[in-house]
């Protein structure tokens, strides 16, 4: 109660506790503390402008002009490149191979990753089939290539064990042939993948609690019960995590179909990276190339996107 | 102390090394994309430092393609290299347009006037009125052969088209396979293309080059119509070896048409030059039509600015000069063209006794004479059709190299 026998305001209170000062402190203290995580933010914030933003930023202007040969950045040709992408006879052919890519490098890696995680649970000498699995990821992709051209070759290990299988000559060219190069090339990329994804599974399986499973089990449920209805709902941000990282190698995997689809006469159909490659630098069509990078970077960050709301909504619901 | 020591030796050891391994004053750079090549032109370099004082050093940069780029680009700065390697053809003359490269005319009227050079081989470097390059390597696209396989077969080096013809024959009875061809690393496709243009079309083989012929004219037609029909006849070995030359080497192909500077790699895969295998020029389908031979002649150029620099032009001269030429000879088996050089090896100087016995005429390769912008999707067709060699191929890989090229033309 004040002398008149009022309450005071809010005002008079904050006044009296003196709250404008205390919100200028607290500001004057926010400015420092910003400054100061300025300062630590600044190094990787020059880094990611300079060696990322602005490439990209110049890929993307770089993509509506004309470059010419030894002279550089010609004029600006607003959206002919684009318009050029349409009318191009090989850029139809490599976005429909990058799709099976994309949906290949997912549901492969995923699907064989998931299995082993869950199988290689427990049994005997885990450890030593988990590194086995493992193994091949740590090798450089070119040098995965030039193994597995050679297992493809026509007198390769594949023929030999085909041949033996079926008791006859089997002289198929896996990578020279329209109908078996990529599924040839996408069966050497989940080898290779596959080892990364399964422990990433099985980081996320030992994360899940044991007490919903052995309340299920407990109620009656059986294994596959048990695994549809509580694994496989806990381990779905682990799931959308790998799914993500799948995506974005399926659409930028190069050194494999650079290596393995050298002889293939439709190399740079192969995916849209190998085709902004032959654009860029065999032919030296550098806008061209732009305008191929800005849709492979439309395209990977929308699909990206929705799954990183996908994710979102999976947290939520996990909460 | 131990470790006082051990920091003392290593620091001095890398003062040591820097100090062996840094350019003087008077080094001069070459810039290539040649990595395979980076010891032998070393070799050379080292031959040039001490003939010359100006020793050359090699500098190798990655693929092809990346190269390019870093040409173009440093052309585009104007801050270039003095010295470096390129191709001929199209892509030469786009650099020459330029204006960044030097004009080396008082270079090459040396050269011939010493008697190294034919003024034959100055054309190859020639833009309009002028001369831009001096030979890396000059290769002859010659066809090696098996001589064991010839003698089993009966049969000797082919003079004329019906010989080349009942020797395949022959050869093919003789349960070998007769011509030695593949796709590998995807760029080959173009080679026994262009040689049966230039034996059966020589014109228009040409025309090809400048767009004044089509790829679905009836001179590629019919050049295809013979290569489809000699898969069918199985003269050819399976286009997907990826070991060509050690495929020749083991006696999957008699004939193999390719550079000579693959002599060296016949030879690294056992096969002995003259004594197991030799060369000889394909001949024309038409005998009245003169003896010719496709050359591929990787030119050196300088950089405009370089011609005021003595160093670098008297390591220029210096490679292409005798001695230059016998120690990249004998560097990297390959010849540069200089008349009064020692031969690679004898395969090459028997192929040199053959062209100045016939006044064999010089073509360019397929591959620099096109433009850069068809080259890479055309020689993808190429492939295509060897891989599915009917006609029906033919007509597709045709229409589809014909449009790329009407396209280029049309917008030039």
């Amino acid at each position: 109660m004040t002398s008149n026998g009022q309450n005071p305001s809010d005002q008079e209170i904050l006044d009296r506790i003196g709250w404008s000062q205390i919100r200028a402190n607290e500001r004057k203290l926010q400015r420092k503390n910003f400054w100061v995580a300025f300062a630590f933010m600044l190094p990787a914030i020059l880094l990611v402008s300079s060696l990322l933003l602005a490439p990209v930023a110049f890929n993307v202007y770089l993509s509506f002009t004309k470059w010419a040969k030894f002279k550089g950045i010609d004029q600006f040709a607003g959206i002919a490149n684009y318009v050029r992408l349409g009318t191009n006879p090989f850029f139809a052919d490599a976005l429909y191979n990058t799709s099976i890519w994309v949906v290949a490098s997912i549901v492969f890696p995923l699907a064989i990753g998931l299995a082993l995680a869950v199988f290689l649970r427990g049994v005997p000498f885990e450890n030593l089939f988990k590194n086995i699995i493992f193994i091949p990821r740590i090798l450089a992709p070119t040098a995965v290539g030039v193994l597995w051209f050679y297992v493809y070759a026509p007198d390769g290990v594949v023929n030999r064990f085909l041949g033996f299988v079926t008791g006859g000559d089997v002289d198929i060219g896996w990578l020279y042939q329209e109908n078996t190069v990529t599924p040839a090339i996408i069966a050497t990329f989940v080898w290779q993948s596959v080892g990364l994804v399964m422990v990433l599974i099985l980081l996320g399986l030992s994360a899940i609690p044991r007490d919903p499973i052995e309340a299920a089990r407990i109620d009656g449920a059986s294994s596959g019960q048990v695994f549809r209805h509580i694994v496989l709902p806990l381990l779905l941000p682990t799931l959308l995590v790998v799914t993500i990282l799948s995506v974005l190698a399926g659409f930028t995997v190069f050194d494999l179909l650079w290596v393995m689809g050298a002889s293939y006469p439709g190399q740079r159909t192969l995916s849209l990276a190998v085709f902004m490659y032959f654009e860029a630098f065999q032919k030296g069509s550098w806008a061209f190339g732009s305008a191929i990078a800005v849709i492979i970077g439309i395209v990977v960050f929308s699909v990206t996107w929705i799954q990183a709301v996908l994710q979102h909504r999976v947290d939520r619901m996990m909460r | 102390m131990k470790l006082k020591s051990l920091i003392t030796a290593t620091v001095t050891a890398c003062l040591v090394t820097a100090g062996s391994l840094s350019a003087s004053a008077d080094d001069v750079e070459l810039v290539h994309d040649k990595g395979f090549w980076s010891e032998a032109l070393q070799k050379v370099g080292d031959s040039a430092g001490e003939k010359t004082g100006n020793k050359i050093i090699e500098s190798a940069y990655s693929a092809p393609e990346q190269y390019k780029a870093f040409i173009q680009s440093s052309v585009a700065s104007g801050d270039m290299p003095d010295m470096f390697t390129w191709w001929t053809g199209g892509i030469f003359a786009e650099l020459v347009e330029t204006g960044a490269i030097a004009e080396l005319d008082g270079i090459w009227e040396e050269l011939i006037a010493s008697g190294d050079f034919d003024p034959s081989v100055r054309d190859f470097y020639k833009v309009g009125d002028h001369i831009y390059g001096v030979p890396l390597h000059l290769s002859r696209w010659i066809a090696l052969y098996n001589k064991k396989q010839f003698e089993e077969a009966g049969i000797s080096e082919p003079k004329t088209w019906d010989e080349l013809m009942a020797a395949a024959d022959k050869l093919k009875a003789a349960g070998f396979t007769p011509f030695h061809a593949t796709t590998q690393d995807g760029w080959r496709g173009f080679i026994w293309f262009q040689e049966i243009m230039l034996r059966t079309d020589p014109e228009a083989y040409k025309g090809l080059h400048d767009g004044t012929v089509a790829y679905d004219s009836d001179a590629v037609r019919n050049a295809f119509k013979i290569w489809s029909d000699w898969y069918a006849k199985g003269y050819f070995s399976d286009p997907r070896s990826n070991e060509e030359a050690a495929d020749f080497a083991r006696g999957k192909g008699a004939i193999y048409l390719i550079g000579d500077w693959a002599i060296g790699l016949v030879e690294a895969a056992g096969m002995k030059a003259d004594e197991e295998f030799g060369a000889f020029i394909m001949p024309n389908q038409d005998p009245a039509l003169p003896s010719s031979v496709i050359i591929e002649g990787g030119p050196i150029v300088l950089s405009k600015a370089a011609l005021d620099k003595p160093d670098v032009v008297n390591a220029l001269k210096y490679f292409v000069s005798v001695d230059g030429a016998n120690a990249w000879a004998a560097a990297s088996g390959n010849a540069l063209g200089n008349k009064n050089a020692t031969p690679p090896n004898s395969v090459v100087a028997k192929v040199n006794a053959d062209v100045d016995a016939n006044g064999t005429l010089a073509f360019d390769r397929w591959w620099e004479a096109v433009p850069a912008d068809i080259q890479g999707e055309a020689v993808a067709e190429f492939n295509r059709f060897m891989l599915d060699p009917t006609m029906e191929t033919a007509e597709s890989v045709m229409s589809n190299i014909q449009a790329l090229n009407a396209e280029y033309w049309a917008n030039r």
